[in-house]
C-alpha cells in the first residue's frame, strides 16, 4: 500500500513537472518593447581574469558628445546595415530575407543592434596593450575609413595611427551570405618592440528571450578541440559566479564559438585553422540587467619588433541556421562541425539524414507541412512488418480475453499461480503476447529523432499548411476556449486549446483503445487520462508538430485496422 | 559491492536506477503502450532484479532481458534468478 502511494506521489510530481514547463514557457516575460530613446548605458565589458584578455570600456563613458560616428553600409543580397567607424563596431544587421511575422508588411528580422539600445548585440574589433603601456583603440577610438560600402569583394580598411609609431588596421570583406572576414594587424614603424593582444568579440546587452524547451539549446554555443559546448544563460550565470564572471574558457586550434537563439547565431572563429585562439563567455550584471560576451584572442600577447607586423585573421557569422549553409561553409572554409549550430542533439546520425529526406520532399512537394506528412508516412511503412507482427499477436491478445478473466477470477487471491496459468493459456493457444519491449525500443529515437528535426529546423519556419495553419512553427491560432473567434475574448495563455490540439487529443484517445492496457490500476488510470494531459500539454507547441503527432496516431490507427480486417477476412474464411 | 550484497535496497545507485525505471512507467510506458513478451514485464523484472542483484548485476540482467525480448524470442515466464547465499 505504501508502495502504491509512493508510486502516485512519482506520478504527481512528473505531472507538475510537466505543468511547469508549460507555465514557465507561457508567462516568461516578453522582451521590452524597443525604445531607441532610452538613456545610452555604460555597458563595461566583462572584466577579463588577466590583463590582456579584454577591452577595457571606460572611456566611453566619460567621452564628451561628439559628432556622430562615421557609419560604413553593408549590403549583400542577404543582409542590410552598417558598422561603426567608431570603436570598430559591426552593430547593425538585418536579415533582409526573413520577416518577424507572417503579417503581410512585417519588417525584416534584425539581428544585431547598436549598443546602449535594450536589445543591443553587436561584434567588435580591437587590441589590448599586454605591455600596458602602447596606446591601442578603444570603443571611443574613430578609424580612418577607406573603400565602401562593404559589399561582396568590395573590402573596407579601418585604420588608426596611435602617435607612437604603430598603425592598427582592420581589413573587413563579406561574402554574399553571413561571413565576415576580419584580418588585423599592427605595424610596427617606432623603435621599440610593443607587446599587444588582437581580439574579436560579440557582446550581448541582456538575457534574450528564449523559447525555453528542452529539447532546444539556447544560449553559448561551439565546437572547441572537436567538442561541441552548450552553455544556457542561465548555467553561464551560475559557472561564471566566483570566477569575475568568466563562464568558459577553452583553447582551441580550430573551431567555432557563439551566441545561438532558435533560428539566428552569431560566432567567431580563425580565418585559418592552426590559428590557436581561447575562446570565452563572459557575464556580468550592470544596472540590473545580464550583459554577456562572447570573446576570441590568441592566448599569448604579440610581440612585436620594430618594422614588423603582428597579424590576426579571424571570421565572424551573423545569420540565419540554414542547413545547407552551414553545411558550405563548413566544406569550403573548413569550420569544423559548423552544422552542429543547429541542435541536432544526441540523436545527430538519425536527426541529420532525416533533416535531408524532409527537406529533399520539401523541394519536391512545395509545402513543408506535406513534406512531414510524406515523410512520416515512409517511416510508418519502413516499420510496418514490425508493427504487423505486433498487432496481429495484440489481435488474438484480444479474442483470449474471456478466457483471461476467467483465470483472473479464478486466481484472485493467488496471484503466483494466475501468471502461471495465463502463460500455460499463452502455450496452449500459441500467441506471442506482443512484439516485445526491444523493437519499441529502437523506434523511439526514430521518432524523436524526426520530431525533433521539426523543432529545431528553420525551414518550418514561416512555411504555411492548410486552412488557419499559417505558420508551421508556431501554435495553431485557432481557440476553443473563444469558440473559435465567435466569443470575442482575449483567453489567458493557459486557456489556450486550438483546433489541431483537438483533433490530435481525439487520434490519441482512439488509438489507444487498440492499445493493450497496463496490468496495473494506477498505470491504466495515468494510461486513460493520457490524451486529454497530451492535448493541454502540446497546446502551445508549433502547430507542425501536433500535426506530425496526429498524423502518426492516424496511421498507427488506420494500419491497426488495416491488419485487424485482414485478420477478420482470414478467419471468416476459414469458418 | 559488498555493501550493494549486503542491502541492495538501501543502496544509492540501486535508488537512483529504480527510480528511472518507475518513471518510465509512470509516464512513456501508458503513452507508448505496453509491448512485452515476458512475465514478469522488463520493467518489473528490472526492479526485481535491481532489488535481488545489485545496480550493477541488475542492469546487466535487465539489458540481457530486453535484448531477448523481440519476436524472435519465445516470451513466456522468465523470473529474475535468485540472488545466491
Amino acid at each position: 500500500m505504501d508502495q502504491k502511494r509512493l508510486l502516485a506521489a512519482i506520478a504527481i510530481s512528473v505531472g507538475i513537472m510537466l505543468v511547469f514547463d508549460v507555465w514557465n514557457r507561457t508567462h516568461a516575460p516578453t522582451p521590452a518593447p524597443q525604445t531607441t530613446a532610452s538613456a545610452p548605458a555604460t555597458p563595461s565589458a566583462p572584466p577579463a581574469p588577466t590583463t590582456a584578455a579584454t577591452p577595457g570600456d571606460t572611456v566611453a563613458s566619460t567621452a564628451t558628445p561628439r559628432a556622430e560616428a562615421q557609419r560604413v553600409q553593408i549590403e549583400n543580397p542577404r543582409v542590410s546595415g552598417s558598422v561603426s567607424a567608431r570603436g570598430l563596431m559591426l552593430d547593425t544587421l538585418i536579415l533582409t530575407t526573413y520577416r518577424e511575422t507572417v503579417q503581410p508588411g512585417s519588417l525584416p528580422v534584425q539581428l544585431l543592434a547598436p549598443r546602449g539600445r535594450p536589445e543591443g548585440y553587436f561584434a567588435q574589433w580591437g587590441w589590448t596593450a599586454a605591455d600596458g603601456r602602447t596606446r591601442v583603440p578603444d570603443s571611443d577610438t574613430d578609424f580612418t575609413v577607406t573603400g565602401g560600402p562593404l559589399a561582396p569583394g568590395r573590402d573596407v580598411t579601418f585604420t588608426w595611427e596611435n602617435g607612437q609609431g604603430l598603425t592598427f588596421r582592420a581589413v573587413m570583406s563579406l561574402d554574399e551570405n553571413y561571413m565576415v572576414t576580419v584580418r588585423q594587424s599592427v605595424q610596427n614603424a617606432g623603435t621599440e618592440q610593443v607587446s599587444v593582444l588582437p581580439w574579436a568579440r560579440i557582446r550581448r546587452e541582456r538575457t534574450p528571450h528564449v523559447a525555453g524547451y528542452y529539447v532546444l539549446h539556447e544560449g553559448y554555443v561551439g565546437v572547441l578541440n572537436g567538442r561541441l559546448t552548450e552553455i544556457t544563460y542561465a548555467n553561464g550565470k551560475k559557472e561564471g559566479e566566483g570566477r569575475a564572471g568568466l563562464a568558459s574558457q577553452v583553447e582551441s586550434p580550430d573551431g567555432w564559438a557563439g551566441f545561438t537563439d532558435k533560428y539566428w547565431l552569431t560566432a567567431l572563429m580563425p580565418a585559418d585553422n592552426g590559428t590557436r585562439l581561447t575562446h570565452a563567455l563572459r557575464h556580468v550584471t550592470d544596472s540590473g540587467t545580464d550583459r554577456w560576451q562572447a570573446d576570441m584572442a590568441p592566448p599569448a600577447a604579440q610581440q612585436i619588433a620594430p618594422g614588423a607586423t603582428g597579424e590576426l585573421a579571424t571570421r565572424l557569422f551573423a545569420g540565419a541556421k540554414e542547413v545547407a549553409l552551414l553545411d558550405s561553409y563548413q566544406s569550403r572554409l573548413n569550420i569544423r562541425d559548423f552544422d552542429k549550430a543547429v541542435d541536432f542533439g544526441w540523436f545527430y546520425f538519425i536527426t541529420k539524414p532525416f533533416f535531408y529526406a524532409i527537406d529533399w520532399l520539401f523541394h519536391a512537394t512545395g509545402n513543408f507541412g506535406i513534406s512531414i506528412l510524406v515523410f512520416t508516412f515512409a517511416l510508418k511503412l519502413a516499420f510496418f512488418p514490425l508493427a504487423n507482427r505486433a498487432y496481429h499477436s495484440m489481435a488474438k491478445m484480444k479474442a483470449l480475453g474471456p478466457k483471461m478473466q476467467e483465470l483472473k477470477e479464478r486466481y484472485k487471491d493467488d496471484p503466483t499461480n494466475l501468471q502461471k496459468e495465463m502463460m500455460g493459456l499463452y502455450k496452449a493457444e500459441k500467441v506471442n503476447p506482443a512484439s516485445g519491449c526491444l523493437p519499441i525500443l529502437l523506434q523511439i529515437p526514430v521518432f524523436f529523432s524526426l520530431y525533433k528535426v521539426l523543432f529545431v529546423t528553420i525551414e518550418m519556419r514561416h512555411a504555411p499548411f492548410f486552412g488557419w495553419i499559417r505558420d508551421l512553427s508556431a501554435p495553431d491560432p485557432t481557440n476553443l476556449f473563444t469558440a473559435f473567434g465567435l466569443i470575442p475574448w482575449d483567453a489567458p495563455a493557459f486557456l489556450h486549446m486550438p483546433a489541431w490540439a483537438l483533433i490530435m487529443g481525439v487520434t490519441m484517445f482512439i488509438q489507444q483503445k487498440l492499445n493493450p492496457q497496463p496490468p496495473d490500476p494506477i498505470q491504466a488510470k495515468i494510461f486513460a487520462w493520457m490524451p486529454v494531459i497530451f492535448t493541454f500539454m502540446l497546446a502551445s507547441f508549433p502547430a507542425g508538430l501536433i500535426i506530425y503527432w496526429a498524423w502518426n496516431n492516424l496511421l498507427s490507427v488506420a494500419q491497426q485496422w488495416w491488419i485487424m480486417r485482414g485478420d477478420r477476412a482470414k478467419k471468416s474464411a476459414a469458418a | 559491492m559488498s555493501f550493494a550484497r549486503l542491502n541492495p535496497r538501501a543502496n544509492p545507485g540501486v535508488m537512483a536506477l529504480k527510480g528511472a525505471v518507475r518513471t518510465y512507467q509512470y509516464t512513456l510506458r501508458p503513452f507508448i503502450g505496453a509491448h512485452c513478451r515476458h512475465w514478469p514485464s522488463c520493467s518489473e523484472y528490472a526492479l526485481e532484479a535491481l532489488d535481488t542483484h545489485g545496480a550493477i548485476k541488475g542492469t546487466a540482467l535487465t539489458a540481457w532481458r530486453i535484448l531477448r525480448c523481440n519476436p524472435w524470442n519465445r516470451g513466456g515466464y522468465d523470473p529474475v534468478p535468485p540472488a545466491r547465499t
